[in-house]
């Protein structure tokens, strides 16, 4: 048939006239789909970038380190290696001192002192490569150390320059660098966390190492790497049994079991389901915007195809319009889809590179996860026209062709739009009138917008979630004494040792509180929670925990998720597993104890305990943590300066560096949500727009014919915005409604079982609610504006012309 | 069988409304269309002059240029050449404010294709006449015109449950609304019948005997009839200007 060649030439004037429409429409498409496909992503490449880096600084495979203390003849643990019968699977070793610290860094006006440690390493390894990132490395001969990268990163520290260390000892560095096991930093011991800006790393050359420690030709660790296919585990028990047979107690890990390696690779897990929800989120509302635009340009056309079908022709051919349409959107979405995608990666790559700098980063396109958002951007605005289209082909011709019958259907509200007389001119009924006349677009307008709303408040719920917990646990940290310091001693301590003495008795000091800081666990109806334990003073001290349920002296007080997850409230009992000590040293006990009340806290496993209550848990009189506040006139820095050196003191932290350590632990999430926040905003006002210039489109005839009333331009263009802003108040309060349901589920379902040490109660600020209403109702609103020009410019006689 | 319009129905412009004047002066108007490579001409030279409350008919056959000469006299198109005035203002060197505000209060105009607001009922849209044009009382107003036009009835309804014929008599009563002392109305008795179309002619005729200046466009030569004053178009010329062949005819008279 001859019409093939006019449908497409038809196809083709369509795209001439509308492909702003077509590009923007696409560009919706484009966002959901590249920003899914970065978000989820990035868990491949961040894979492949661990695995590279691990690989190519030849991680061991197994590290045996002795117990705290301990140290043997350089030789003595590698000569051990060669004696256990896996000896013939262990292909490099090498020997290791690494001694506790202080790093001292601090440059003029500002000042640097915190705990670390000092690794001494052959100065070339063949197990565990020690990667320079700027300066030179370790030398033979050289005593220069190099200082560990994000450490030094953070501090902004130059290639060079001199460092001290425990003892006030000067050692010059000369360069920056990273070790597999120091790829992050995070979770100090004893509830304490600290990350890069709280813990400094010193690679030394064995000789320097050992000379700083005073103990040379001692080491104290040693790292192995296997043959493919060799059993770890065995080796490792294998190594610890031989030298606890030469007297050198220790513990050996496998690679699987660092902490480092561990987390890096559980992080990936962990995060890509929240990043499943945020980009989920994304592609759910530029799918349904997606579709629902182009259900909306199509409806437009139904007439024609009314008129058509009422000529005879066969529905397919009629469809080939439509469809069209929604190929050329589906073509381009899926390309820009590609940059978006690109774009996305890169800057959530840099993200990465900049929170967790590995020597490799890989960063593929993730062809694979794009492919099925891309599918689905390809298959949504077909499916957008699709539907309209078969509705169009079903109703009688007849119907199709009657003026405004279609535009007009489905009234049932009719009856309801008589009612709806509103004061004023004819014209001020007109927005509300033809809200109500056609439902159904109504409604999937005001959706379309809802959807995007809805992101907007469930990314930045989040994001107000994440910032009240930690503004909350600001503000409880600093009920009283803001400005005290948390003093941590190398070891447990009784409340009368010198140590103890040198610290509170210190002239810097104003006041100080004795702590016990221990790990144990709660248990109760079958569920199990790790806990810190801080066993303090409940009634005076420095600072108190808000607690809520009875005397905090009854027992101990968790926090509110803890006993949540427990299942107990205040009065129940629990049972507590927890350390002992006793003349034949420490050892592990059960103890029952009354729940006395809950603190609202947000880290799940901080609980108190008073003093009083210590002995059954044969912890009474006994320290680790001295929580010190300033003498009169003595600032904070002075005070940590004056401590630091003081004989046993591990560390000393503002009580304000946890949350601290908190917010940047968070840093990727905050970041990520920032990315997120920004392209659910373009989402929204490219969805606003396309409504507004559709709306437009549908009611040229409408507008035209008002002009030829004289009435204003700028009359026309309110009716358009109020009909707009009605829209938006619709779709925002839609939007608003889900994105706070949306918010408490991902915040307190999924976040929870992510982060389940972290409590946080789902938020949506104010602020969120604002920045909807003014986009959603505001800037919707406004978008007719966009469409001043095109009204301006409008040909009135040839608009009214057409019949319809 | 009870006749759709009633008979003792005012006009429902008092002629106070068209002290502001209703001239039509058009001196050699034309306009033309570029099509790519093809120009139209829709008019050419066209020497128009119109008084105040006169009936006129303007006749041609499809294509002639009739509907043009309308939009140019209503100020919504501009000619490419010569100069139309309408009530004193020179609509040649006209802002688009200016034409706006005599589209508002000086025109009034039923179109071809009715143009009819799906949104509002039949008495609103009518209303919506009375209302850009400043009326007091519009919704009043908007009533009696609308039963004017014998569609008291139908006030409620949406155009979409209106017949072709009925809503062409709302596109009438709603230019009727307006109170403009000139009205334009472009093949206003299309879509009607017989008994319709003369008892809306005769509803013409007496806005214009009441003061309004009626253009009425057609290619119906019996309707021109009734006319006092029958202009011709042809190609978008004026090829014949003056009464009726025969005077002007009673309405009672037409018959097609
Ligand atoms: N926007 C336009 N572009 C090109 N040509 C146009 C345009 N508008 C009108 N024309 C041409 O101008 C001429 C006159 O058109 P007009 O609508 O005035 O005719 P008419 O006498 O009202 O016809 P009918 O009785 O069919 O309504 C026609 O040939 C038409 O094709
Ligand atoms: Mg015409």
């Amino acid at each position: 048939m001859r019409t093939r060649g006019l449908f497409l030439r038809w196809t083709a004037r369509d795209l001439r006239r509308r492909w702003l429409l077509v590009a923007a429409i696409a560009l919706v498409l484009a966002l959901g789909t590249g920003t899914y496909a970065a978000l989820i992503g990035s868990s491949d490449w961040r894979r492949e970038s661990n695995d590279r880096s691990f690989a190519l600084l030849r991680m061991h495979d197994v590290r045996m380190t002795l117990s705290e203390g301990l140290t043997a003849d350089a030789g003595v643990l590698a000569d051990a290696v060669t004696r256990i019968p896996q000896a013939g699977q262990v292909q490099d070793v090498a020997e290791r001192l690494v001694v506790p610290t202080l790093v001292d860094v601090s440059g003029p006006g500002e000042q640097v002192l915190v705990p670390g440690r000092i690794v001494g390493m052959p100065v070339d390894p063949p197990v565990d490569l020690l990667h320079v990132t700027s300066g030179q490395g370790l030398r033979a001969g050289d005593p220069a150390v190099v200082l560990e990268r994000s450490f030094a990163d953070y501090y902004d520290l130059p290639d060079a320059g001199t460092l001290r260390v425990a003892g006030n000892r000067a050692v010059s560095y000369a360069g920056h660098g990273q070790l597999p096991e120091y790829f992050a930093i995070a979770g100090g011991g004893g509830g304490s966390f600290t990350t890069e800006a709280g813990f400094g790393v010193v690679f030394a050359p064995l000789e320097t190492a050992q000379q700083l420690a005073g103990a040379p030709g001692r080491v104290n660790e040693v790292v192995l790497r296997l043959a493919p296919g060799a059993d770890d585990e065995e080796v490792a028990a294998a190594l610890e049994d031989e030298l606890a047979g030469r007297g050198l107690a220790g513990t050996a890990v496998v690679k699987g079991e660092e902490v480092v390696y561990r987390t890096l690779y559980e992080d990936i897990d962990g995060d890509e389901q929240f990043w499943r929800i945020i980009a989920g989120l994304l592609l759910a509302g530029a799918a349904f915007a997606t579709f629902n635009l182009t259900t909306r340009v199509v409806e437009a056309q139904r007439r024609e195809i009314g008129i058509g079908m009422a000529l005879g022709l066969p529905r397919w051919r009629l469809a080939i319009r439509p469809l069209a349409l929604g190929l050329q959107i589906a073509v381009v979405g899926v390309l820009l889809g590609v940059v978006v995608g690109v774009v996305t990666g890169r800057l959530f790559g840099g993200l990465f590179r900049s929170l967790l700098p590995l020597p490799v980063w890989e960063q593929a396109f993730p062809y694979a996860t794009y492919l099925q958002a891309a599918a689905l951007g390809f298959l949504l605005p077909l499916l957008g026209v699709a539907w309209p289209t078969w509705r169009a082909v079903r109703v009688e011709p007849v119907e199709a062709i009657r003026v405004g019958h279609l535009a007009a259907r489905g009234t049932r509200l009719a009856p309801l739009l008589r009612r709806i007389a509103l004061p004023g001119r004819s014209w001020h009924q007109m927005p509300v009138r033809n809200l109500v006349r056609t439902p159904r677009r109504t409604v999937l307008t005001a959706l379309g917008i809802g959807a995007a709303i809805a992101t907007l408040v469930t990314v930045f719920g989040i994001l107000d979630s994440f910032t009240r917990t930690l503004d909350d646990f600001d503000a409880e940290t600093t009920t009283s004494a803001p400005d005290r310091v948390t003093v941590q001693f190398t070891d447990v301590l009784p409340e009368d040792a010198p140590q103890v003495a040198a610290v509170s008795a210190a002239p810097q000091v104003g006041g100080s509180a004795a702590t016990l800081l221990v790990e144990g666990t709660a248990r109760a109806g079958g569920e199990e929670v790790p806990l810190a334990l801080s066993v303090r003073d409940m009634a005076g001290g420095l600072w108190r925990p808000t607690v809520t349920g009875g005397d905090p002296a009854d027992g101990v007080v968790l926090s509110e998720v803890a006993a949540r997850d427990l299942g107990v409230a205040p009065g129940d009992r629990v049972e507590l597993d927890h350390p002992q000590r006793s003349a034949a040293g420490v050892t592990r006990a059960t103890t029952e104890v009354v729940v006395a009340g809950t603190h609202p806290g947000p880290i799940r496993a901080v609980a108190y305990l008073d003093r009083s209550r210590a002995a059954p848990f044969g912890m009474a009189g006994l320290v680790n943590v001295l929580e010190v506040s300033p003498a009169g006139g003595v600032t904070q820095d002075e005070l940590t300066r004056a401590l630091f050196e003081v004989p046993g003191v591990a560390s000393v932290q503002a009580a304000t560096a946890v949350t601290d350590s908190f917010r940047e632990a968070l840093g990727a999430f905050t970041s990520v949500l920032g990315v997120a926040a920004a392209i659910t905003l373009l989402l929204a006002l490219l969805i606003a727009f396309n409504a507004t210039s559709i709306a437009t489109d549908e009611r040229a005839r409408e507008h035209a014919t008002m002009f030829a009333f004289g009435l204003p331009r700028r009359a026309v263009l309110a009716m358009s915005m109020v009909e707009s802003a009605l829209i938006g108040l619709l779709g925002t309060g839609a939007g608003v409604g889900l994105g706070y349901l949306l918010t408490r589920y991902t915040v307190e379902v999924q976040l929870h079982r992510t982060l389940p040490e972290f409590c946080m109660p789902a938020v949506v600020s104010p602020t969120t609610v604002g920045v909807a209403l003014a986009l959603g109702v505001g800037a919707v609103a406004l978008t007719p504006l966009v469409t001043l020009r095109q009204l301006g410019r409008m040909d009135i006689p040839a608009t009214l012309r057409v019949v319809e | 069988m009870a006749h759709p319009l009633r008979q003792d129905a005012r006009p429902v412009v008092d002629a106070s409304t068209t002290a502001r004047g209703s001239r039509i002066d058009l001196d050699g108007v034309s306009r033309r269309y570029r099509v790519g490579e093809v120009t139209v001409t829709a008019l050419e030279q066209v020497d128009l002059h119109v008084d105040e409350a006169a009936f006129v008919v303007i006749l041609g056959p499809s294509g002639s240029g009739k509907t043009t000469l309308l939009n140019l006299i209503g100020a919504l198109d501009v000619a490419t050449e010569g100069r139309v005035r309408v009530a004193g203002q020179d609509l040649t060197a006209a802002s688009r404010v200016e034409r706006a505000r005599l589209r508002r209060h000086t025109v009034s105009f039923v179109f071809q294709s009715f143009n009819l607001f799906p949104g509002l009922t039949a008495l609103e849209n009518v209303q919506f006449g009375a209302d850009v044009a400043g009326r007091e009382h519009p919704r009043e107003a908007a009533a009696a015109t609308l039963a004017e036009v014998g569609l008291e009835a139908r006030a409620a309804h949406f155009p979409h449950q209106l017949s072709g014929g009925e809503q062409q008599r709302v596109a009438i009563a709603r230019a009727l609304a307006t109170g403009n002392p000139v009205l334009l109305a472009d093949e206003p008795t299309g879509e009607l019948d017989f008994r319709t179309g003369v008892a809306i002619l005769e509803l013409l005729r007496r806005q214009a005997e009441a003061g309004t200046t009626v253009l009425v466009v057609t290619h119906n030569r019996e309707i021109a009839r009734v006319a006092d004053r029958v202009v011709e178009l042809s190609s978008g010329h004026v090829v014949g200007d003056g009464p009726p062949p025969g005077g002007r005819a009673p309405v009672s008279e037409l018959h097609w």
